[in-house]
């Protein structure tokens, strides 16, 4: 690699800024609204915090798009530095105000660096898988339309799978798309919602549902199995899992399942931070898996 | 059953002489089988045991007595028979051709005016007769408007005429792809489905094809082709079904292109399975639906494919027989309890076209127990019931029974529990006022327990344990 190349991302990667094993990497912080208050990621502020905030206090919280100045700012501050800057973004359909800043910022930049923004159609975790291969990729080569192409296949080749006891978190922050069918169920259900990377909607749609954790596991390593005879995949090449650490047994029996179910190269667990503690609520968590 | 329908041949060999009607003479053997129905315990020990008279024998005289009230009580609506259908067909053909050749006029254009449109029943011949009617009303066409409104029509009525093709000999036009690690060789494939049927056709290359084919045996197809591979992609089409639509007698506007239809007893598992996702659940109380029910409630669901499943075993029959009636394609589970159709629909996916063969896997998910009460002495499988008693029943047999609801139900947890959490507690319509959750709870702490309204007639409760 013979190019100076920048990854920009943010903080809802489904993975701590440390398993990032990239050199060149820089981050945004998402602005979390809790009432008047704006907060960020920090050592105090964490997905934790929140959590046990939402189950103590009932709170309500939502988050706001990436700041286009901090954005720029934080070009502006290495654009001397790197031959071309790769931002990494949270799906367009799910935020579009993000993805619109980030294309916003790439005009601005355009006489004096080449951008590529990946709409990786993901969030938390299926952003950090994109994030993850697309360092594999970028050591094979610096040839811009070759990464553009590599980078289209892998956001179509990743696949995300949460589970969210109550989906009203996602409801309430305006995320949950198709998932809607599984709202209002008589029975106490845990509901899985996806975001499949071949779907060009790139919207949460509804995987199913069960009653107990163990069920809703291998709900989840069923479809994931089915997705890979579709896709004909014979391995998954990363996977990231993570989620709110109070449920940690449920979080160890789908890692098990995955494990003893389909060959995976690399798996990683991962953690949450501040922003991703919105939508996935008290007891969330997910699974992404890359098959590219 | 092969009892009484030896005595009805024994009865109307006897009395075959004293009347011309058969059908009056069958009546008149029902009170005779009546008699050996009752004898039925006397013949068969496990019967006696049970308390019970042969139900195949009981339903074989339901099924006379059913003939006996329809038979004289039905009026039977009437329909234009396909015969009359393309006779009519014809006769409006004709006209048109022979107006079009400049044929002398006949009698024939006013039969056609004066026909009653509304009494066609057909779609399509309706829409026909109609049009030529407007054709031969309208005298302000040119000469080239009308000329090309007559061959309009003609076309119309010879499609019709062609649309009857009675010699369809195998039945299902089934297509799939096939694909495998290694490369096909497509010769081997080809000689090992020639023999299914015909309109074979195979295409691809190299490790992935396409197969289509008429088949009256879709599943060897499948099975052979599975040999060769992963089968990624299957279709199987009812040619005569979709023959039959396409000439029948009234035509559906499919609003969906895929529903799921769930027949259940309660109206709780009703509210259940519709908030788990099903199109339309049907609560059929205490009487399971009949085939003419089912086939008007899977047409009005106005659907291309259909996903139907029923709680009861019974209820397959007349379901297998409602599909192949009505207009879409139905894929039966074969379910059996109200509990299979909650695991189906918790395993719903947004692509179930693609996993409608899975369905049927998905149905035995969730262990379960039923719970009832005796209304009469038994002993079954071992396990002496005495009446008022209640038993559990599990995999279909009795395992066990006791006088208290709470300790026959806890006797069941303690014996089928493994590593299960949770015990969900479905009540039904008879059950007043009890709270087994409560009871269980104390029984075992460490469970968790929930309990909800089925509404189910047949059964006290169903206990799940997931």
């Amino acid at each position: 690699m013979d190019k100076r190349i920048l990854i920009i991302s943010a903080d809802n990667l489904g993975i701590g800024i440390d398993q990032v094993p990239y050199q060149h990497f820089e981050y945004l912080k998402y602005p979390v609204l809790i009432g008047e208050e704006e907060y960020r990621e920090s050592e105090t502020y964490s997905a934790k915090w929140l959590l046990e905030r939402f189950i103590k206090e009932k709170i309500a919280a939502k988050s706001s798009s990436l700041s286009r100045a901090e954005m720029t700012n934080l070009i502006e501050k290495n654009v001397n530095n790197y031959d071309l800057i790769i931002q990494v973004v949270m799906g367009s359909n799910m935020s579009a105000a993000t993805f619109n800043i980030a294309e916003e910022v790439k005009e601005k930049f355009r006489e004096r660096i080449p951008v590529i923004n990946i709409d990786s159609r993901q969030v938390t975790g299926g952003i950090g898988a994109v994030l993850l291969r697309l360092i594999d990729i970028i050591k094979t080569t610096d040839d811009v339309e070759g990464i553009k192409k590599q980078a289209e296949e892998l956001v179509v080749n990743t696949f995300s799978y949460y589970v969210t006891p109550d989906l009203n978190y996602l409801y309430r922050g305006g995320r949950i798309g198709k998932a809607k069918a599984l709202l209002g169920s008589v029975l106490r259900m845990l509901p899985v919602i996806g975001l499949m990377g071949d779907d060009p909607e790139g919207v949460v749609v509804p995987v199913g549902q069960g009653r107990t954790y163990k069920q809703v596991n291998s709900l989840i390593i069923n479809s994931i199995r089915e997705k890979m005879n579709e896709k004909k995949a014979d391995k998954i090449t990363i996977s990231i899992i993570s989620g709110d650490e109070s449920n940690s047994e449920a979080i160890n029996g789908l890692r098990q399942e995955l494990v003893s179910s389909v060959p995976v190269e690399k798996l990683v667990t991962g953690k949450l931070h501040l922003v991703e503690a919105i939508y996935m609520g008290p007891g969330g968590y997910g699974i992404t898996v890359c098959m590219k | 059953m092969l009892t009484l329908m030896s005595e009805l041949k024994k009865k109307y060999s006897e009395i075959m002489t004293t009347k011309e009607n058969p059908l009056e003479l069958i009546i008149d053997c029902i009170p005779h089988l009546r008699e050996i129905l009752e004898k039925t315990p006397d013949m068969l020990p496990v019967l006696k045991q049970a308390g019970v008279v042969d139900s195949g024998g009981a339903g074989f005289l339901i099924l006379l007595e059913g003939l006996e009230r329809e038979f004289n009580s039905r009026k039977i609506p009437e329909a234009l028979s396909l015969f009359a259908a393309l006779k009519i067909n014809s006769v409006v053909k004709n006209l048109l051709v022979k107006r079009s050749l400049r044929k002398k006029r006949s009698d024939t254009g006013t039969l056609v005016q004066n026909l009653g449109v509304g009494n066609i029943t057909n779609a399509r011949l309706h829409n026909i007769v109609h049009n030529v009617q407007q054709y031969l009303k309208n005298r302000t066409h040119n000469h080239n408007n009308k000329y090309q409104a007559r061959e309009a029509l003609i076309k119309d009525t010879k499609e019709f005429e062609s649309s009857w093709n009675p010699d369809i000999r195998y039945r299902y036009c089934t297509e799939l792809t096939v694909s495998s690690d290694k490369n096909i060789d497509s010769q081997v494939l080809r000689e090992q489905i020639i023999k299914h049927g015909d309109s074979l056709v195979i295409s691809g290359r190299g490790n992935t094809y396409k197969i289509h084919i008429h088949t009256n045996k879709p599943d060897s197809v499948i099975k052979d082709i599975s040999l060769f591979g992963n089968i990624i992609f299957r279709k199987v089409d009812d040619m005569k079904k979709q023959h039959r639509n396409f000439i029948s007698y009234d035509s559906i506007e499919y609003e969906k292109e895929q529903s799921i239809f769930c027949i259940v007893s309660g109206e709780g598992f009703k509210k259940i399975l519709q908030s788990l996702g099903a199109d339309y659940v049907y609560d059929y109380g205490k009487r399971k639906p009949s085939v003419k029910k089912l086939v008007d409630l899977l047409n009005s669901l106005k659907s291309k494919n259909i996903i139907a499943a029923p709680d009861d075993g019974d209820i397959l029959m007349s379901l297998k027989y409602a599909a192949s009636l009505c207009k879409a394609n139905v894929f039966i589970v074969e379910s059996k309890n109200a509990i299979s159709l909650i695991s189906l629909l918790m395993g719903k996916t947004n692509e179930i076209n693609k996993t409608n063969f899975l369905f049927s896997d998905r149905i035995n998910n969730i262990k379960h127990f039923i719970v009832s009460k005796a209304a009469k002495k038994s002993s079954v499988d071992g396990v002496a019931v005495k009446n008022g008693d209640f038993f559990v029943i599990y995999n279909g047999k009795i395992i066990l029974s006791g006088k208290t609801l709470k300790d026959v139900a806890a006797e069941a947890i303690n014996k089928l529990l493994n590593d299960e959490s949770i015990i969900t507690i479905y009540k039904g319509l008879h059950v007043k006022g009890n709270n087994l959750a409560a009871g269980l709870k104390n029984k075992f702490p460490g469970l968790e327990f929930e309990e909800y309204y089925g509404g189910q007639t047949q059964y006290l409760y169903y206990l799940t344990l997931e």
